[in-house]
């Protein structure tokens, strides 16, 4: 993928209505075929009959059709200042979309799309689950172009600038170390192995016990016959089987987060290119996605505890494009710098920022009893299991109450590392104690605010503030302001609001 | 829970100014009765069965049992209801105050400028109280549907002609 070969020459600009590429009809089958491929395999396997497999064929033969009468239905057409789909045969639409409109454009290559030289195309705009517009297939320089025009047109003020200048230098690149510190941090084998024993668990009711007993069979051989004919029995065979077991499925997996982190970002590349943010990763399968600088919605910068051992962070973004859909976190401009050093990250941050000041925040602490609030439901937690445990085993019970000094440090620590800030710019809040997060948006980008007391609350004189933006992630809202003093709170509320009303929204 | 005055206890919410809207009380009444036959209708829903199918239980006590379930299920309902009576709005040239709650206060803001669109609502009990349901709609996640309920209905018409205005000042958003 040379971002270089974005001559808008290979584009079909004769105000006409053009097809897509002529294997795009082998595209849509695969990607219906996937849809649809527990019923056809059921179809097919589930009888031994002669009719079973003709039901099956004539099922695949249908899918075939459809995906010929889309193929054939399909058309598009450049006008100057948006692109019109025409589809369907019974069931027709046609849909104008405004390049203006246009948030983010992807193109996503798996390793078919790329022997055949094409990619699928997303055109999103704001909100919306399902993209503006899909286009699969289009060949690769044609993709390309397309992208190229929608980020020169999408200039509302028409500001024609000098959009042929050579592509400028990467602003993130990552090295094979670099990738493989991700996949140590990030740990992504784990959602693989966690669907691999789920379907385990469903095969068999002894699968984990005939595993554990044929590793202890293979790897205890030499104990077996040291010790005696039923040593693969023992507690000390299967004790030691369990934990070799468990050591090694550890680095296994491990080494399979840094084989999917590799597959994932290789040849990850962060670019900046007429205010619009490009992102291109992926080493079989290519992906690219762009969305304009002025279209993110916020930041947040992550730290886990692994992160600090290699001295690194990580920094995602919130666009508001797609920000529901079952798809988003494949598609979407997410990952800015899944991994970097902090001084880069900051260097990025304030890059994207300019002139707001995110280096020289002044953080605000929290309400001072804010940790007292912070340790209550694990010291509610910690009484009630120390109460169960002194019903069950008497005085040793008590035993438990050695957890509340260790959970009120604990609350000690996140209470002061917490903390608060804004600058008439930029808003910031930052959370966690061993893993640490920073999230920050621009003011004009929130869109409500909620001020919340709880009766504890009331009763220390402290507030929450919630700040809502578009596009952040349903799960966990990334601007909470917990644990505030009460004026704080509400001085900080008051003057978004009254910065807000003030502005119009800049999507 | 208890007596109005303890609404504006010193220490709790600031005491709501002339510009503060409280709901009207048929429209507390009315949520508070909806409310309280939901909850009554669910409690007695999920207690018939087990009743029916218990043994040794004499026909007073199961009607008793009954009886307890809907007296529970509807005074909860019609606390969970009462609880409109704390809401208070205002719309100022900044935006749209809402405040809920006593217990558990919260006062979402919504600028004017960050307003999408506003519906308003009437379901057929509200029709015929002549209340409405206001429902801002902005571009956030969490707060992206603000509901204000048990508006009077030609305040809710002000209120909604109010914000519409005002999007209009404000420009296209987009």
């Amino acid at each position: 993928m040379d971002p270089r070969i974005d001559d808008p020459g290979t584009l079909p600009r004769d105000g006409r209505e053009h097809r897509l590429h002529p294997l795009s009809w082998l595209f849509v089958l695969v990607a219906q075929l996937k849809q649809f491929i527990v019923p056809l395999v059921v179809l097919l396997f589930a009888g031994r009959g002669d009719r079973n497999d003709l039901w099956g064929l004539l099922a695949m033969g249908a899918l075939v059709v459809a995906s010929l009468a889309q193929y054939l239905t399909y058309r598009y057409q450049l006008g100057r200042d948006a692109i019109t789909i025409r589809s369907g045969w019974l069931h027709r639409s046609r849909r104008e979309i405004p390049f203006a409109r246009i948030h983010n454009v992807s193109l996503q290559q798996s390793l078919l799309h790329r022997l055949a030289g094409v990619a699928e195309v997303r055109l999103e705009s704001a909100g919306g689950i399902k993209p503006e517009a899909q286009m699969r297939v289009l060949r690769m320089d044609q993709a390309l172009a397309l992208e190229a025009l929608v980020r020169r047109r999408g200039q509302a003020a028409g500001s024609e600038v000098a959009a042929d200048a050579a592509p400028a230098a990467p602003l993130l690149t990552l090295s094979t170390p670099e990738l493989v510190r991700l996949g140590l941090i990030s740990n992504r084998g784990m959602l693989v192995v966690a669907a691999a024993f789920g379907v385990l668990a469903q095969a068999g009711d002894d699968v984990f016990r005939v595993v554990v007993e044929r590793w202890g069979k293979l790897a205890f051989g030499w104990l077996t016959r040291t010790i005696g004919a039923h040593a693969h029995d023992s507690p000390l065979a299967i004790g030691l089987a369990t934990a070799t077991l468990l050591v090694a499925a550890l680095v296994a997996v491990r080494l399979l987060s840094v084989a999917l982190a590799i597959l994932q970002y290789h040849g990850f590349a962060l670019r900046e290119d007429d205010g619009r943010l490009l992102v291109e990763r992926g080493l079989l399968a290519r992906s690219r996605s762009s969305a304009r600088r002025r279209r993110i919605q916020a930041w947040s910068l992550r730290e886990g505890v692994l992160h600090r051992w290699f001295d690194r962070r990580s920094l995602r973004v919130d666009t508001a494009s797609g920000q529901r859909g079952r798809e988003a976190g494949v598609h979407a401009l997410k990952d800015i710098a899944p991994i970097a050093t902090p001084a880069r990250c900051d260097a990025l941050l304030a890059h994207f920022l300019p002139g707001m000041g995110w280096d020289t925040l002044d953080w605000q602490p929290l309400h001072r009893g804010a940790w007292w609030r912070i340790a209550l439901p694990g010291l509610v937690v910690v009484l009630l299991a120390t109460g169960l445990l002194a019903l069950r085993f008497g005085a040793w019970g008590a035993l438990g109450l050695l957890a509340v000094p260790l959970q009120l440090w604990r609350a000690r620590r996140i209470a002061d590392a917490c903390g608060w800030a804004c600058n008439g710019r930029l808003v910031a809040w930052r959370s966690g104690w061993l893993s640490k997060a920073w999230n920050l948006a621009e003011i004009g980008k929130l869109q409500a605010v909620r001020l919340s007391q709880s009766p504890l609350d009331r009763r220390l004189g402290m507030a929450s503030l919630l700040l809502d933006t578009a596009g952040a992630t349903p799960f966990g809202p990334p601007l909470h302001l917990r644990h505030l003093p009460r004026e704080a709170a509400e001085a900080l509320s008051a003057r978004l609001v009254t910065q807000l009303a003030g502005r119009r929204l800049q999507w | 829970m208890t007596d109005p005055a303890s609404i504006d206890q010193p220490g709790a919410t600031p005491p709501p100014t002339a510009d503060w809207h409280a709901p009207p009380a048929r429209a507390v009444r009315l949520h508070a009765g909806f409310l309280a036959a939901i909850f009554a209708l669910c409690a007695i829903g999920a207690v018939a069965g087990p009743l029916a199918a218990a043994d040794g239980l004499g026909g007073g006590l199961r009607i008793g049992l009954g009886g307890l379930a809907l007296v529970l299920g509807g005074g909860f309902g019609a606390w969970l209801g009462r609880r409109l009576r704390h809401q208070r709005w205002k719309l100022d040239a900044e935006g749209l105050w809402l405040r809920q709650g006593r217990l558990w206060w919260r006062e979402t803001r919504v600028p004017a400028s960050r307003v999408q669109h506003v519906d308003l609502k009437h379901g057929p009990l509200e029709r015929r109280f002549r209340l409405a349901t206001l429902v801002v709609h902005t571009a956030a996640v969490h707060l992206s549907g603000i509901t204000v309920r048990g508006l009077d209905e030609a305040d809710a018409e002000a209120l909604r002609d109010a914000l519409a205005r005002q999007l209009d000042d404000a420009g296209d958003a987009l």
